[in-house]
């Protein structure tokens, strides 16, 4: 088989040394032949006519040899292709069009195919990643929370479907040692993690079982990224100590290149050592940030497991009330997990880009109808002189083949230059740390795009041109204005289609851009101009005490105060749409005792005095804090509107009491008694319903972690290097990170929908345009067909007007059927991008009334270049054409 | 005699016979077929290359370029391993086939 098609493959490639050969083999033949002959005594010319007898046709021969050698059809396909870029070549205005029109269709399905296959399909680096799964706890107040360590350990006590467990906690820490200090993200795992997801380093040791009680030594892995970057990728990293948080950690080993967990993760320790000395760790009602992973048992599916958790959760609730009361389970795959919420915006993406492609295809196949139709002539000649209908489809598919071909070559270029974009506006955390590139996948994806485009747009005009009636058409001297009633009616097809793809298009564009509209019009509750975040976190060991700390706060905030150009500088914990978040319950002084898991449960911000005016919060009632709200000062606390509003009904708070926690029987209530309440503030996010929060004076609730937050008229990366001077003069071991503009915030908040809505609107705007080139295309063909006919009715006394009207009729026709089939199909689809949206109704009415409208507008326009033709019709020269 | 054209199916299978002598060229192989069978079987001259070609397709004989005996530049053709045993399962088909029919009119 393999040694037929080589043969096959030779004959082709060396075309002409085999056909000398054969020429040659003949040749030798036809004289030995002759000779044989002449020696047998025939004259010379009887022998010259006995061998031709003998040998029958020579190019006949030749050709059955060639046929016998099995290169035929190669053979042909090859003359077609290089006919098919010949014809091509020689009307370079279709072909520029056609390329055009389809690199663009190609370029952004791989564009966004990369990011869906990069974040949806590329496999995780796990054994068998399909079977692992995410847990979380849930409670009605809050939604998906993270899990507590002992809820933890009674799953996987008790889980038969999820046999194994682990569970992978998310750290920060201090890195020392390096040029600057800096601050790095970790995990701490249960040793179990490496047998749940089959990861190995590629350097050292994996975790062992030991590790997962508290008390075991300090050992490290590291992230490959940071070991190539801060350890020089050093071969003898095993051992090496690195310093976090003034903790010696010992190396063990290094993580895989291709290694990733659903937030950044530059090292991972034993969840025995986090639990060293952390109290929080054995307390079930503690619930930082951890998640529990898990891998289901062979053949089990995840409502089976589901099913058994939810029962396990459920008496567990019974078991621990004041811990547990009212918390479930959810579960969902890893590859949700990592995907995240970006996977509606993607999956709505890949579908506008493949409308854009149906358009670029019809326009393109419009395209090709029409020169099929200039070419009627030609096409009825080679049918005459015998070529078959089939191999007149087969040269028009070249045709096809060669403008795909070259189109999608085109299309892989500005793919290139469109992933970069989209990596570069894409948040790449929201992207799960997912490789977005032109990779083999992604290739195959083109190419099957590519194929796939030619057949949609190239086999309906090769089918027209086949059709072809040999002998009218011979007859007509092939003008361009032969095509048959059913081409002619296919063009309109397609340009209605075009229409009413376009419409959905700029419909989901309009949606999109309506909701961020309203989106960025929603009052934050904060004033995000001139102001800078950047966090800090005292984890090293002379912070042990609160006094230290607050002692740093304090010279920091003075430093930082006097700063040239800063007006105000404040310190809070939870800045509104960032993660940060701290809820607890609390109970208000008289109210009667609810369920353990139904007490109020507000976020809590620990802020300094400036807070509220650096960030504008608004101050609804009594005063914010001072700096006379000291360690030592009676316990105070801000509430925001929400609160004043659910547990205070009616009565003005100021003044009232509340502790932090439900009650403790036996021990006396620290009170917090309330100064001012501040408006509402969009914590979650600005499409989130705003929450309860509380506000306690940094003075009172001493925290080590917390975002400083300075107002200035300063530009911000000139007041970030004198912050960052004004830390290192009090400490030279304390990195600042995740420095941004509080309008960066903002901005960060809404970015998938900004890309999203970017995105959406270019490829509404190119279909638009490909629609509106695709309908000016019938309508300038339809004019140029009837050219004769407009002649005759002029001659005969009609209105030019008449005419016109005539030829926008049909444009409107076209464009009405477009806007009204789009409209259906447009109701059915956005139903899909619901969750993208932010108050406006997937059947939004304005929206779409102005979508139709003005797609309607710029169809006709499209309509009325070449309608004006028809006003410059002589009838003289018209019916004389003919 | 008269000549006999030749059954279909049976210029594959004397090619390779004469092939299993010696290696040959195309006008060698027709003239050694009708000597071999006393001038009864004549090849279609038209019909021998394309055969050839088929059969080298196929890898049952293999060409190369060589010096004929009136000192010219001839394709010469000649057996391959795979094309032997063809031959060898061919010829026994064949034989059979033959004897079958002879089988059968001779009890007539």
């Amino acid at each position: 088989m393999l040694s037929d098609l080589l043969f096959r493959l030779r004959s082709l490639l060396r075309r002409r040394a085999v056909e000398a050969d054969l020429d040659d083999e003949l040749r030798f033949h036809r004289e030995r032949q002759l000779e044989k002959y002449l020696r047998s005594g025939l004259t010379r010319d009887e022998a010259i006519r006995r061998v031709r007898l003998d040998f029958g046709g020579l190019e006949q021969v030749k050709e059955e040899c060639r046929d016998a050698r099995g290169v035929r059809p190669l053979e042909v396909l090859v003359q077609d292709m290089r006919y098919a870029v010949r014809t091509l070549r020689k009307s370079p205005g279709f072909t520029a069009v056609a390329l055009f029109t389809l690199a663009l269709g190609i370029g952004a399905n791989t564009a966004i195919f990369s990011v869906v296959y990069g974040v949806l399909l590329h496999p995780l680096p796990f054994r068998d990643p399909s079977s692992l799964i995410v847990l979380n706890e849930t409670t009605p107040r809050v939604g998906t929370v993270s899990v507590s360590y002992p809820n933890f350990l009674d799953w996987r006590a008790q889980s038969r479907i999820i046999p194994e467990m682990a569970a992978v906690y998310g750290l920060s820490f201090n890195l020392a040692g390096t040029s600057r200090p800096e601050n790095i993200h970790g995990l701490a795992v249960s040793p179990s993690f490496f047998s749940v997801t089959g990861a190995r380093p590629v350097l050292g040791r994996i975790f062992n079982a030991s590790e997962e009680k508290a008390g075991t030594a300090p050992v490290l892995l590291l992230s490959y990224r940071l070991w190539q970057s801060h350890f020089g990728a050093d071969p003898n990293m095993l051992g090496r100590v690195v310093t976090l948080d003034t903790r010696a950690f010992t190396v063990v080993g290094v993580l895989p290149s291709d290694f990733r967990w659903t937030e950044q993760a530059d090292v991972i320790e034993p969840v025995g050592v986090w639990a060293t000395g952390n109290s929080s760790a054995a307390e079930r009602s503690e619930r930082g940030d951890m998640v529990v992973l898990g891998r289901l048992a062979p053949g089990a599916t995840l409502g089976q497991a589901r099913a058994e958790m939810e029962g396990i959760a459920a008496r567990l609730s019974r078991a621990y009330p004041a811990d547990n009361d009212q918390f479930g389970v959810t579960l969902q795959t890893l590859r949700d997990a990592f995907a995240g919420d970006i996977r509606p915006a993607i999956l709505v993406l890949l579908g506008a880009v493949i409308f854009v492609l149906l358009v670029a295809c019809a326009n393109v196949s419009n395209l090709f109808l029409m020169r099929g139709a200039g070419r009627t002539k030609e096409t009825a000649l080679r049918i005459a002189i015998g070529a078959g209908r089939g191999r007149i489809i087969v040269q028009l598919l070249a045709e096809s083949f060669v403008v795909a071909f070259f189109g999608a070559l085109g299309g892989l270029a500005l793919a290139a230059a469109g992933i970069n974009a989209i990596t570069r506006l894409m948040p790449m955390d929201s992207l799960g740390g997912a490789e977005v590139s032109l990779n083999p996948a992604v290739l195959l994806f083109s190419a099957a795009t590519m194929v796939a485009s030619m057949f949609f747009f190239g086999i309906a005009p090769a089918l027209h041109s086949a059709k072809t009636n040999l002998s009218s058409d011979l007859r007509q001297g092939g003008r361009s204005f032969s095509a048959g009633e059913g081409q002619n009616r296919w063009r309109t097809t397609l340009a209605t289609t075009e229409v009413s793809l376009a419409l959905i298009l700029l419909v989901g564009a309009g949606l999109m851009v309506k909701s961020l509209y309203l989106l960025l019009s929603v009052n934050p509750g904060f004033q995000p101009e001139r102001v800078l975040k950047m966090e800090l976190s005292l984890r090293t060991a002379q912070y042990e005490k609160d006094p230290a700390i607050l002692n740093f706060w304090r010279q920091l905030l003075d430093r930082v105060r006097a700063l040239p150009g800063v007006e105000s500088a404040a310190l809070g914990t939870a800045i509104p749409l960032t993660d940060d978040h701290w809820r607890t319950d609390i109970t208000v002084e008289g109210m009667p005792l609810p369920e353990p898991g139904s007490f109020p449960h507000p976020d809590v911000h620990i802020a300094s005095p400036a807070y509220v005016s650096t960030l504008g919060l608004r101050l609804l009632e009594g005063r914010a804090f001072t700096d006379t709200d000291t360690e030592t000062a009676p316990r105070v606390a801000l509430i925001n509107a929400l609160v004043a509003k659910r547990l205070f009904p009616g009565t003005g708070p100021v003044g009232k009491r509340f502790h932090l926690g439900p009650p403790s029987p036996g021990k006396a209530p620290k009170w917090l008694t309330i100064v001012g309440v501040v408006a509402d503030t969009r914590l979650y996010g600005l499409a989130n319903p705003s929450r309860l929060e509380i506000y306690l004076p940094y003075t009172q609730a001493v925290s080590g972690g917390m975002t400083l937050l300075v107002k200035s008229g300063v530009e911000p990366a000139a007041i970030t290097s004198t912050i960052r001077a004004a830390v290192d003069s009090l400490d030279r071991d304390q990195p600042i990170y995740r420095v941004a503009t509080m309008k960066q915030v903002v901005e960060a908040s809404v970015s998938t929908r900004r890309i999203t809505l970017i995105l959406l609107c270019l490829f509404g705007a190119l279909a638009l345009l490909l629609a509106a080139i695709g309908i000016y295309g019938v309508i300038s063909y339809s004019v140029a067909q009837r050219t004769r006919e407009i002649g005759i009715r002029v001659a005969l006394g009609a209105q030019r007007s008449d005419v016109m009207r005539l030829v926008l009729s049909q444009g409107a026709r076209i464009a009405g059927a477009g806007v009204a089939a789009g409209t259906l199909a447009s109701l059915a689809l956005t139903r899909l991008m619901s969750k993208l949206l932010f108050s406006v109704s997937t059947a939004d009415p304005p929206t779409f009334a102005a979508v139709a409208i003005g797609l309607a507008g710029i169809a006709m326009f499209a309509c009325y270049i070449p309608a004006r033709r028809t006003l410059r019709v002589d009838p003289l020269v018209a019916l004389r054409e003919e | 005699m008269p000549r006999i054209d030749l059954p279909q199916g049976t210029l594959d299978l004397l090619i390779l016979r004469t092939l299993a002598l010696e290696p040959q060229h195309g006008w060698g192989i027709s003239e050694r077929v009708q000597q071999m069978s006393s001038d009864v079987l004549q090849i279609q001259q038209g019909s021998l290359y394309p055969a050839l070609h088929r059969l080298e397709r196929r890898g049952w004989i293999k060409a190369r370029w060589g010096i004929s005996d009136n000192n010219r530049r001839a394709k010469y053709y000649e057996l391959t391993k795979t094309g032997r045993l063809q031959l060898a399962a061919e010829q026994d088909t064949w034989l059979r086939l033959t004897a079958a029919v002879a089988q059968v009119l001779g009890t007539s």
